[in-house]
């Protein structure tokens, strides 16, 4: 990558979360797929780390612990089941996601294989036969769980988005797509979340999916924005590697 | 069966696995290594205890829901903690439709001797080693980038607005904040190296004792 476009003299503010909204997402985009500069903002967040340290010394009340320990128990029988096993199988969660979505592309899905799925769990970018795709999205920020898959039809006419891990919104926010083509965003999708933090939508776009080159997903008022207004959750590239 | 002496002697990652298994004795152990910095951080951010409690309660319940999910190779325990904490707090504050003492938090009046108040010594003296020497570093900063760097990291504020703030161009703004962030990261390194090279001249000091 040409040094003229890495993101260093921004990296400082990024980690800080102190750029603007739109030079935030540019950082986000570059960063996805620039090692030099991922390698740099991680010094930076080791400071900010350091940094918390310099808060005056203070100590909570002497009962915060039993009462941490006391909503521990109250969510305890939920959390006593294992969360892998509450959830359900990604095939099963991505079904009312495809019933949105064409017939061609069910049918098409149906050619995916139990290992195929298996695959999409490692966050592999897969082609199935066809031209499908899968592509795996993560989470911006490192401490997120974050996940998502945008699958795309052969000829890229069609398109789903799968969420997994992003909290539902307050009322006045929604998640929204954007696709992302020599740095323009193109709003691809808004969308919600559930109580299971899982949600998916159909993505929708003039022309093909095909011609853009990564993605992101950002939080924005309900109904969505013209341009990103929030911060970035979840991004990918759509170059196969 | 464990001992709470076992938890202990556990390092942060192990803690976060048994925490994965809803041990909530690994969860209390966590607790009492980070809930004074993430209490204080919360402090500092938000201005009121009641609301910092309230904030360190939901840092380790986010941990106790997420532990799963936890990631050593994208960020340590410690880095997890604070970037939660922060976060939460400074959301808070934004979502508050008047911020009591607007651009006023200030590194200025810290004393960089006081330590946190000790439970477990060897633990916390690694963390008042580290309140330390970050307190050392950003007491080397100009003033002004000092001030920016507070606003920013403390007060949740962007570059645009501190700039509207202190009513300096947006680019001086910009300036010190990176300088600010350079300066400590130079430091910081640099102290990390002399304890690295000390580290070593005591070992090598040690092996060749024994040899004798």
């Amino acid at each position: 990558m040409p040094e003229e476009t890495h993101v260093l003299d921004l990296l400082p503010a990024y980690v800080l979360g102190s750029l603007d909204a739109d030079e935030a997402s540019y950082v986000e985009e570059h960063l996805l797929s620039c090692w030099i500069c991922r390698g740099e903002s991680s010094t930076f967040q080791d400071v900010a780390e350091q940094l918390s340290f310099a808060a005056p010394a203070e100590v909570p009340s002497a009962d915060l612990k039993e009462r941490l320990l006391q909503r521990v128990q109250a969510v305890r029988p939920r959390a006593r089941v294992p969360a892998q096993a509450t959830r359900r199988p990604w095939l099963e969660r991505l079904l009312p996601v495809w019933g949105l979505a064409s017939l061609g592309l069910i049918i098409a899905l149906a050619a995916f294989t139990l290992s195929l799925w298996q695959r999409l769990n490692q966050l592999e970018f897969i082609t199935a036969p066809g031209g499908m795709r899968a592509i795996p999205l993560s989470a911006v920020d490192a401490t997120s769980d974050a996940t998502g898959f945008i699958i795309v039809s052969g000829n890229g006419d069609n398109g789903a988005l799968v969420v997994d891990g992003l909290p539902p919104l307050d009322a006045d926010r929604q998640y929204q797509l954007w696709l992302i083509r020599d740095g323009e965003r193109t709003s691809g999708a808004v969308f919600s979340t559930d109580e299971e933090n899982y949600g998916g939508t159909r993505v929708r776009v003039a022309g093909s999916l095909l011609e853009y080159s990564a993605v992101d997903v950002t939080i924005e008022p309900t109904g969505g924005s013209s341009k990103p207004t929030g911060v970035a959750v979840l991004g990918g590239s759509l170059f196969n590697p | 069966m464990k001992s709470s002496a076992d938890y202990a002697r556990y390092d942060d990652e192990r803690l976060i696995s048994l925490i994965a298994q809803l041990q909530t004795e690994a969860l209390d152990q966590l607790y009492e290594r980070y809930n004074r910095p993430i209490f204080s951080l919360a402090l500092m951010i938000v201005g009121d205890r009641a609301t910092a409690e309230e904030i360190t309660l939901d840092v380790f319940m986010r941990v106790w829901q997420k532990a799963g999910s936890y990631r050593a190779d994208q960020a340590k325990v410690s880095t997890w903690l604070t970037h939660i904490a922060r976060h939460h707090a400074i959301d808070v504050l934004r979502r508050r439709a008047v911020r009591p003492d607007q651009y006023a938090v200030s590194l200025d009046e810290i004393t960089p001797g006081v330590p946190f108040p000790a439970q477990d010594p060897e633990e916390l003296a690694e963390q008042s080693l580290r309140r330390e020497r970050i307190l050392a570093a950003i007491a080397r900063l100009p003033a002004d980038q000092k001030q920016a760097l507070t606003l920013a990291y403390f007060g949740g504020y962007t570059q645009t607005q501190i700039a509207e703030a202190l009513k300096q161009p947006l680019g001086t703004i910009k300036t010190r904040i990176k300088l600010a962030m350079q300066r400590l990261r130079d430091f910081l390194r640099d102290e990390q190296e002399q304890e690295d090279k000390s580290a070593q001249a005591l070992n090598t000091y040690n092996m060749s004792e024994d040899d004798q």
